[in-house]
């Protein structure tokens, strides 16, 4: 590749992973040159700054038609700003979390917190704009690595070292499988850029394998699972989250899961959206079963799980092994509105889970405790928490007028509205969401129905506009839905995620 | 008035966010705002039934948002059914208000309770106006989010705190079925909206298996909430709850919202012969069911807990048997007589301070307006002539028999002359013979609390005039210009219908009069009034003994039977349930052990399991 090849590609498509990078390393440089006992807040401002002026480059680009560089292996289209838009405004919000994050053991390494967390988004952002094979593992593998580090920063925590350790081991055996069903695929189509394997998926020499391809098909989606914490690799979640630090436990649970989400469809819908299967033409008609297993074990342990949890963070840690269940079920249905759907579910899931973290966090530092008992008679003691966690839990528990109802209702209206309708995992999933009242409401009845003899709660100041944000948008999008969806159909054109434009040009003229 | 509807549940939203605000003041005027706000509501209720009397009607709505092509709309409507739900729930809601503000006296959360009320009332004021199934399922959960609250009220009792969380589980069951039909009819359907529903459904394009599938998930939402057989057992736990709410919520309004929604949704019922029979079977068999364990319980609220379950049941067989105008006259006049007997039980538990009936007795001296109130509750729902009970149990018994189901109908004779027995043992034992508790100091209740029950006295009295084969059947010609086409007219059976069940009547309370009062009363009196004392007295002896062998010890055997089945299959069933559950919970517990190893392990089980099935389904094998 020489100097001119490197300068005709449109390097403004990637302006916004260039803040991030930029804003990461100066992060890093800077930190160096601070003396040790200063604070290090400065560089929370700093990175949530660039946050900002990423979010802002990702809205100047709106109206960018597909791009594509780098030999094709990373594209900028509707799907990427869309899920780009969840995963800055995600970090954002952790960032204030972080900020906030009060703890003796953690003070010195704060500086390191910052840019890993961007280190993190960066590799998320990148899955969301790769259109191969490697940049996606790259992608994956930094947003894993920088979360590894993440979960063990308190280190003279030893839940928090616990915590990183297992992660590191889950997390390598995820990507062991990962890798294997890759290579798979890579070895059927001779291929590593996702539209050239689904180009070569029909090739009719494959029509031999299809029990190869449905092989791979369903090791990759096994490994994938880790970082949206479902079945089978949803093991490490309560673990983890029990003991990361809360702003990394919120980290994980919204704005990796987003990335974990990313990658699915990226991955499993461009390339296998034209596979051929064992019997059938279609590979994903064929996976649909398996993919149902999946999303309902998912359902059932989650929330199954999650009624005996004293822990409040492990009780979200199911939670959160719940609500990628029922964001799994979307990829069986594969309605055609399969991406509005997920993207809606995570936006609400953003705000309903971050909010609810802040709350766990203000109380979890103030009580020195995780136990559900910290939740107490706190509708009399903070009713200005106790109103917006219930709005959280109610809308976590899809209850109307919350945005979580809004999401729960449209995957239910796909997984029932495509022929054959999947009325056994719409069964499930209401079924499990009649389980998750129970451990919801029961956090709510501590807070109205129980009196408690703690103290007044302070937030600080931050942490109290977090609080109103996701609160007010949790309601707003219960009540006018249309606000988040007007935004998708009117800036996001789904049909860009299968154009292929400049895959054979591009292709002819490296050959 | 009628573009002004959308309004009216906006009234006790707003009482509701006010009272939220002024939650720790500790003036109790601060009820007048709910009042005054309902009161509001109330008037503006009457003023669009009366102009849909006059046969206007209206339907406005907008696109809340759009998923993929689909539109999904909100709106209001006003048509006959639900100005007619507009008029009772909003009168029903300002009576307990008023009732409230001397009933709850002295508690310390006095505002909230009224601030739950007016979000109660907004939610089911909503429910009535939604235009759409999808809209009517918000509210409906909404409505649930109400009750619970309120039976949780009294937090500080362990009880209340387990009804209202059993309360809200056990609806939600319902709701899923509820949420499920409502789904499968937007695919069938491309929407939610009743009328596009209705006329899919004329136009025949929804095939005959799908539409009993839908009709039955919906008919399950209206189980749920309606307590009917097997998810009945929330209802009477949620009397827990301060009384006042057991008259609003478990009484007349939100209990009664499956059986208006099944009403509201009867085209699709009417078009599927199997689901109105489900729905007439279900209906009986909670009518008599709930009547019998109603004979044997000691708590005055219980027995009218279980007398409602009973008495919805009566609306679904009503329902159920093509009687679409009887259901929803019954379903008015018992949001009357049943709001009546329970703030009237409440008026007495306000008095002596116990809700067991066995600590009470003769208050009839002593609350001379509740008494006497109570009575005409009692004989209004035990059907006795000229009140309004009788007029729309007999129309039910004749819908029942016009639709040729004798089997229910004699079940419903059965649980007519029960009912009757049952609130005339509780008339008997509260306010007749001597007092068996500790009775000092009992007084009448304060003028706020007995004027709401003198209004619902005088409807329990007349509202039967509505539909009377004697007078004009103004209910069915009201309800005609509604989009339901009703089954068959006037089906005024034969002439012997009201007799008979006149006739289960006088038994019912002739022979709880022959055990409770008699037994009660001093030879003394019997050998004064009577002078030929000796046969009277064997008479007596002899029925009495007569209906003990046979009828009473049948009925006690048949209520011990309910009570029976109740603990030990449905609780049973429930309880194999929850156990599962929780079985499942600490498998899934004892997996996550701590080792990582073990996560690995489990991991690559799951994949190796995925592989196996997809080798020996498909057939690699072989």
């Amino acid at each position: 590749m020489d100097l001119d090849t490197l300068l005709s590609f449109k390097w403004s498509v990637m302006a916004p992973e260039f803040i991030i990078l930029g804003v990461a390393t100066l992060l890093s440089v800077i930190d160096l040159f601070m003396k040790k006992e200063a604070s290090r807040k400065p560089l929370a401002w700093l990175a949530g700054a660039g946050v900002l002026g990423a979010l802002a480059a990702i809205f100047m680009q709106l109206d960018t038609e597909v791009t594509s560089i780098l030999y094709d292996t990373y594209r900028l289209d509707s799907f990427s700003k869309a899920f780009k838009i969840l995963l800055l405004l995600g970090t954002l919000l952790v960032l204030v979390l972080a900020s906030n994050y009060k703890k003796e053991d953690i003070d010195e390494n704060r500086g390191e917190f910052y840019y890993l967390l961007l280190s993190a988004l960066l590799g998320a952002m990148m899955m969301a704009s790769s259109a191969d094979l490697i940049t996606l593992f790259v992608g994956l593998e930094l947003l894993s690595l920088a979360s590894y580090i993440m979960a063990g920063l308190e280190r003279r925590n030893k839940r928090s070292n616990e915590s990183a350790f297992k992660y590191v081991v889950s997390g390598g055996i995820a990507t062991a499988i990962t890798l294997f069903g890759m290579s798979y695929v890579f070895g059927l189509t001779g291929e590593t850029n996702l539209f050239l394997i689904a180009q070569n998926m029909q090739d009719p020499e494959l029509l031999k394998h299809g029990f190869l391809l449905m092989f791979a098909f369903l090791i990759t989606f096994a490994g994938l699972t880790f970082k949206i914490a479902a079945a089978p690799l949803h093991m490490w979640a309560p673990d983890v989250y029990e003991g990361a630090p809360v702003p990394v436990t919120a980290f994980l649970s919204v704005v990796s899961k987003t990335a974990g989400f990313v990658i699915l469809l990226r991955f499993i819908i461009i390339t296998f959206i034209a596979a051929p299967g064992i019997d059938s033409e279609s590979l994903l008609l064929e996976v649909q079963p398996y993919v149902m297993i999946l999303a309902a074990t998912t359902m059932i342990i989650g929330n199954v799980t999650a009624l005996r949890q004293r822990n409040i963070k492990r009780m979200f840690a199911y939670s959160s092994i719940a609500q990628a269940g029922y964001i799994l079920v979307p990829f069986v249905s594969n309605s055609s509105l399969l991406f509005e759907l997920i993207w809606f579910y995570l936006l609400a899931y953003l705000f309903m889970n971050i909010g609810a973290f802040t709350i766990i966090q203000v109380l979890t530092a103030q009580e020195k405790s995780n136990d559900i008992s910290i939740f107490r008679g706190l509708f009399k003691r903070s009713p200005w928490l106790a109103v917006p966690m219930t709005f959280f839990l109610l809308s976590l528990a899809g209850i109307p007028i919350t945005a979580g109802f809004v999401g729960k209702f449209g995957i239910f209206m796909g997984a029932l509205g495509l022929e054959p309708a999947h009325y056994w995992l719409a069964a499930v999933m209401m079924a499990t969401t009649l389980f998750s009242y129970v451990y919801y409401f029961n956090v709510i009845a501590v807070m109205f129905f129980r009196d408690g003899e703690g103290a007044k709660v302070s937030v600080p100041s931050g942490m109290a506009a977090v609080l109103a944000f996701c609160a007010v948008s949790t309601i707003i999008l219960g009540v006018m839905p249309d606000l988040a969806l007007d935004f998708f159909y009117g800036n996001f054109d789904i049909n860009e995620f299968f154009m292929n434009i400049e895959a054979v040009d591009t292709h002819t003229h490296d050959h | 008035m009628l573009q002004m509807s959308w309004l009216i549940p906006l009234f006790p939203l707003l009482s509701f966010i006010l009272l939220l605000l002024f939650r720790k003041s500790k003036s109790e005027s601060t009820a007048w705002i709910g009042v005054l706000l309902t009161g509001i509501s109330l008037v503006m209720s009457v003023g669009v039934f009366l102009a849909v009397w006059q046969g206007e009607g209206i339907k406005t709505e907008g696109t809340w948002f759009q998923i993929g092509e689909r539109a999904i709309t909100m709106g209001f409507e006003v048509n006959p059914l639900n100005a007619l739900m507009l008029v009772i729930v909003s009168l029903v809601s300002f009576l307990v208000h008023l009732y409230s503000k001397g009933y709850m006296h002295g508690d310390e959360r006095f505002p909230v309770f009224f601030a739950y009320l007016g979000l109660f009332s907004f939610a089911m004021l909503g429910l009535v106006v939604s235009p759409n199934l999808l809209q009517l399922y918000m509210f409906w959960e909404l409505v649930g989010l109400g009750s619970f609250l309120l039976i949780g009220f009294y937090y500080f009792k362990p009880e209340a705190k387990a009804a209202a969380k059993k309360a809200f589980v056990m609806t939600r069951i319902g709701d899923v079925g509820l949420f499920i039909g409502m789904v499968l009819l937007f695919w069938q359907v491309g929407s939610f909206e009743y009328d596009e529903i209705f006329a899919s459904v004329k136009n025949g394009d929804i095939s005959s298996g799908m539409l009993t599938l839908t009709a039955l998930c919906i008919f399950v939402g209206a189980v749920g909430k309606s307590g009917q057989l097997p998810l009945h057992t929330w209802l009477p736990d949620a009397m827990e709850g301060p009384t006042p709410v057991s008259a609003l919520i478990h009484a007349a309004t939100m209990v009664a919202a499956g059986v208006y929604l099944v009403a509201a949704m009867y085209p699709l019922f009417q078009a599927s012969e199997a689901a109105l029979t489900v729905v007439a079977v279900v209906g009986g068999l909670t009518a008599i069911f709930a009547a019998s364990i109603g004979l044997m319980q000691k708590d005055i609220k219980r027995v009218l807990a279980y007398s409602t379950v009973s008495q919805l049941g009566y609306m679904m067989l009503a329902l159920g048997a093509s009687g679409y105008v009887a259901g929803i006259f019954h379903l008015t006049t018992h949001a009357f007589f049943k709001a009546l007997l329970f703030l009237a039980a409440g008026s007495v538990i306000h008095a002596v301070h116990t809700q067991n009936i066995e600590e009470m007795g003769g208050l009839w001296k002593k609350l001379r307006i509740t008494g006497p109130l109570f009575l005409i509750g009692a004989l209004a729902i035990s059907g006795v002539p000229l009140l309004s009970g009788f007029f729309s149990k007999d129309e039910i018994l004749a819908s029942t028999y016009a639709d040729g189901k004798y089997g229910l109908f004699w079940l419903a004779v059965i649980a007519a002359f029960m009912t009757a027995f049952y609130m005339f043992r509780l008339f008997f034992l509260v306010f007749t013979g001597e007092a068996r508790g500790n009775e000092k100091g009992v007084h009448e209740s304060p003028s706020v609390m007995t004027f709401p029950m003198i209004v619902l006295g005088v409807l329990a009295v007349v509202a039967g005039y509505l539909n009377t084969t004697w007078f004009g059947t103004f209910l069915s010609d009201y309800l005609a210009q509604g989009p339901v086409e009703l089954p068959h007219g006037d089906h005024h059976g034969p002439a012997w219908i009201p007799l008979v069940a006149t006739l289960a009547a006088a038994l019912g309370i002739g022979l709880a009069y022959l055990i409770y009062q008699k037994g009660t009363l001093s030879r003394d009196w019997i050998t004064r009034s009577f002078p030929s004392l000796a046969e009277v007295i064997y008479n007596k002896w002899y029925i009495d003994e007569g209906y003990d062998q046979t009828v009473v010890k049948g009925t006690r055997g048949l209520s011990k039977l309910g009570v029976l089945f109740d603990r030990y299959v449905v609780d049973g069933l429930v309880t194999a349930v929850t156990n599962g559950v929780q079985g499942l919970s600490k498998i899934g517990s004892r997996l996550q052990n701590g080792q990582v190893q073990s996560y690995g392990t489990a991991a690559i089980f799951g994949i190796v399991i995925l592989l196996l099935i997809v080798a020996l389904t498909g057939g690699y094998f072989s």
